[in-house]
């Protein structure tokens, strides 16, 4: 392979041509979809609606109810089983983990409790879930809370504990008393792992929405996803699961965002 | 200063196994002695070790518990497995070769934020209630942390030891690739495996859980409806251990291949 | 006798490296009275920095005790003041609020704050940076910040760990004759360590040599008190490395650490 001269004709020629590569595929996708199912009709529609269809059911549903409720309905529940979900896990997950990575003694009495709970994974709890708190809000709620929690609850406790020891003692030379130490150094310094763990425990967390919604709701976008299945109208199942998607992609983005603003003095 | 350290592990020590008895008996007392809790809801502690033994010989909806155990974990390592087989060496063309990633790169970024779980009912519907649709799901789940993390991986490669490799007489692409970017990138890849084995076998349970007529997630659906959560919580446990178990022996074996890595936990 | 101002009595360190556990400093005694400036010199991982950290109160010798007015030192205070090695600066705060950072804990109120530190800021040069951040900075100006954090703190006792090490010649000079003429003005006490035998030279009442590990003093010289470099600090830098009682000196204490270097197979 020659190596020719790398002029800046030749960089837009590689930019234009991936640019063109990538185009086609995605067209190329879309245009073979389109083929099979409506031009050829080697595929049914029971088993693969044609793009047409999934459009359309999307533009449907928004003001034809499915289910028990329109598709910005079924949207709306997922989101706030998430929120809800999310929020206590949080609320739990950062000051325990603050705690743990502080107070050793605490550390030393909760590390075996969440050394056997953590490696279940929270959609192992589904039953156990349904179980207790039946198909409503409660076990959904619960096995997000799950979800987040663990990934958060670890990130936050390395957070605090490895801070990296020369900045405490630099705050005690400097005057710091230890609660000082706590909250001028200690919280700050850890701040990016726990921005982290949110990240990751979230993003776990719409995993278990799907689970969750999937194997025992009534309402939601999992749910959606399943009726697809049952009555046989695997366009509702896409359209389900390309929200899902889109949700997943918009909360990931969003959190990182806040990520980077919270994590200000990084490069 | 070691002594300090040994009265403190000492400390520590006691305060974990004081801790487990006190969540045992609190449990134990709560069921059995104070009788404030059903044992519909939460059985005792000790029934989880009869269901345990019992489950060993006996049959509980179809398997033993050894019969769950390993119908669960054939389909999860076969899924997986195919996942790592595609999925490597699909991440490293995508992570070195520009076309290659130009072509896939789209289509893998559009159907990626789906989460893996989303496509059981679909695989369902397409594949039936057998063996295929979960393999089908569970290799989707594996598959995406493979490809991101060999592609990752090969782009992460310092273009320093490309060019010292040229220095040294290296000139074929396919030798770069495979003395070069390979070896470099094999820390990262198999972290992906790894990610992608978690994910593989939590994709499994849920798919279990939806339609299935054996393995662990069957077993734990069919004691909810019967009402024994003691099996139950019998299930879970043996997922996160199965789970760690598998983590380990990765662990383990990324290890053995990139000896040259160092460790970054304390 | 007026009480040493700092008095370290048969003082042994230990640290850990894995499970075993190694002497960094044997057996040594020191005193040093108000407003002497003793330089430390050593080859390297002699336990200069061990030393000196029990000398702030960050390390526990096994044996031993060290005072400081009479009183034991049992933990680190303000009042001994530590420019670290590696900076320790608080990467997520930027310039002007790191050299802040101990005024808060003495009750100083802002504005009074304020001028302190842009004092400060000035002389060591980095006026135009009081917003940066840390990782926006190069070695040398984060170590100029480091030495500003501390001189701002005003503490009795300064402890410096090669805090002119990451500074190229010029400025490094330059902050040297700085720390001299400072020293002349406000007397305090500074304990300060080095591998340069010229800077010893250059800014020490008293140099101690110390052997290789573990750490003992081999020789201690007294410049000031034995008036073997008259008016030195009345001197610039180049005025006094090419006196001649300065070239003997150093090829004195020169010969004694590489003849540690050699004999203790260190390099």
């Amino acid at each position: 392979m020659a190596m020719k001269t790398f002029g800046p004709q030749f960089l837009e020629r590689i930019y234009r041509e991936k640019v063109v590569l990538s185009l086609s595929s995605v067209l190329g996708f879309i245009f073979c979809w389109y083929l099979i199912t409506d031009i050829l009709g080697l595929i049914p529609a029971l088993f693969l609606p044609s793009p047409e269809k999934v459009f359309f059911t999307i533009y449907e549903k928004i003001y034809i109810p499915v289910g028990q409720s329109t598709l910005f309905g079924h949207v709306g529940v997922s989101l706030l089983r998430i929120l809800v979900g999310t929020m206590i896990a949080l609320g739990i997950a950062i000051p325990l983990g603050i705690l743990m990575g502080w107070y050793e003694d605490l550390d030393s009495v909760m590390q075996p409790i969440i050394e056997v709970l953590r490696p279940i994974p929270p959609i192992a709890w589904i039953p156990l879930a349904i179980l207790w708190f039946g198909i409503g809000l409660g076990s959904k709620v619960f096995i997000i809370g799950i979800g987040v929690f663990f990934p958060t609850l670890i990130n936050t406790y390395m957070g605090v504990k490895f801070v990296d020891p020369i900045l405490i003692k630099a705050a005690q030379t400097l005057g710091a008393r230890d609660k000082d130490v706590l909250r001028e150094v200690i919280l700050p310094a850890s701040v990016p792992l726990i921005a982290a763990g949110i990240r990751i425990g979230v993003g776990l967390g719409m995993m278990c929405l799907v689970a969750a919604e999937l194997v025992a709701a009534s309402s939601g976008l999992g749910y959606l996803i399943m009726l697809g299945g049952d009555d046989l109208k695997p366009e509702l199942s896409i359209t389900g699961m390309i929200l899902i998607g889109i949700i997943g992609l918009l909360a990931d983005t969003l959190i990182l965002a806040v990520e980077k603003k919270v994590v200000y003095w990084k490069k | 200063m070691a002594e300090a350290r040994k009265i403190r592990s000492r400390r520590r020590f006691i305060l974990s196994i004081l801790s487990v008895i006190v969540v045992l008996g609190g449990w134990f007392v709560l069921t059995m002695v104070l009788r404030w809790v059903p044992p519909a809801f939460l059985p005792p502690p000790q029934n989880i070790l009869t269901d345990f033994f019992r489950l060993l010989n006996k049959s509980y909806v179809g398997h033993t518990l050894i019969g769950h155990t390993l119908v669960s974990l054939q389909i999860v390592l076969g899924g997986f497995l195919l996942a790592v087989l595609i999925g490597v060496p699909m991440g490293i063309m995508m992570g070195w070769f520009k076309r290659i990633e130009a072509i896939v790169d789209p289509l893998f970024q559009l159907l990626r934020p789906i989460p893996p779980l989303a496509w059981i009912p679909l695989s369902l519907l397409w594949f039936g209630i057998g063996i295929s649709s979960k393999i089908f799901v569970i290799w989707l789940s594996a598959f995406v942390p493979c490809v991101i993390n060999a592609y990752t991986g090969i782009r992460l490669t310092e273009p320093l030891l490309v060019k010292a490799a040229l220095g040294l007489g290296v000139k074929r692409q396919r030798d770069l690739l495979r003395e070069v970017a390979i070896p470099s990138a094999l820390p990262v890849i198999l972290g992906g495996v790894r990610i992608g084995l978690g994910s593989a076998w939590m994709t499994l349970v849920a798919a279990e859980l939806l339609a299935s007529d054996a393995g662990l997630g069957y077993m734990m659906q069919m004691a909810r409806r019967a009402l024994e959560p003691s099996i139950i919580i019998l299930g879970m446990l043996i997922i996160g251990i199965l789970g760690a178990i598998m983590a380990r022996g990765l662990k383990m074996l990324e290890k053995r291949i990139c000896p040259w890595v160092m460790d970054k936990e304390r | 006798m007026k009480q040493d101002k700092i008095f370290a009595d048969h003082v042994s360190v230990a640290y850990e490296k894995g499970d075993k556990n190694f002497l960094a400093v044997d057996d040594v005694t020191l005193s040093i009275q108000e407003g002497e400036f003793v330089v430390i010199v050593g080859p390297s991982g002699c336990g200069k920095t061990t030393f000196m950290n029990t000398l702030a109160g960050l390390v526990k010798p096994i044996r031993g005790k060290v005072f400081m007015d009479g009183e034991e030192i049992t933990g680190p205070s303000a009042e001994r003041g530590v420019v670290f090695q590696q900076f320790a600066l608080f990467p997520w705060k930027t310039v002007f609020e790191n050299i802040e950072f101990g005024l808060k804990y003495r009750g100083i109120p802002k504005d009074e704050r304020s001028e302190i530190v842009r004092k400060y800021i000035l002389m060591v040069k980095l006026d135009g940076f009081e917003n940066s951040f840390p990782h926006e900075l190069s070695g040398g100006m984060k170590q100029r910040v480091a030495i500003a954090r501390v001189y701002a703190n005003r503490p009795q006792i300064l402890l410096m760990d090669e805090p002119f090490g990451a500074l190229d010649a010029q400025t490094r000079t330059i902050m040297q004759e700085d720390l001299s003429g400072m020293f002349m003005m406000e007397k305090r006490t500074v304990v300060f360590i080095t591998h340069s035998v010229d800077e010893a030279v250059y800014l020490g009442d008293r140099v101690i040599i110390m052997t290789a590990r573990p750490g003992k003093f081999k020789k201690i010289i007294n410049v000031t008190d034995d008036g073997l470099i008259p008016n030195r600090r009345n001197m610039g830098y180049d005025d006094v490395v090419n006196l001649k009682a300065f070239r003997e000196l150093r090829g004195e204490l020169w010969g004694l650490i590489k003849a540690e270097i050699v004999e203790k197979h260190i390099l």
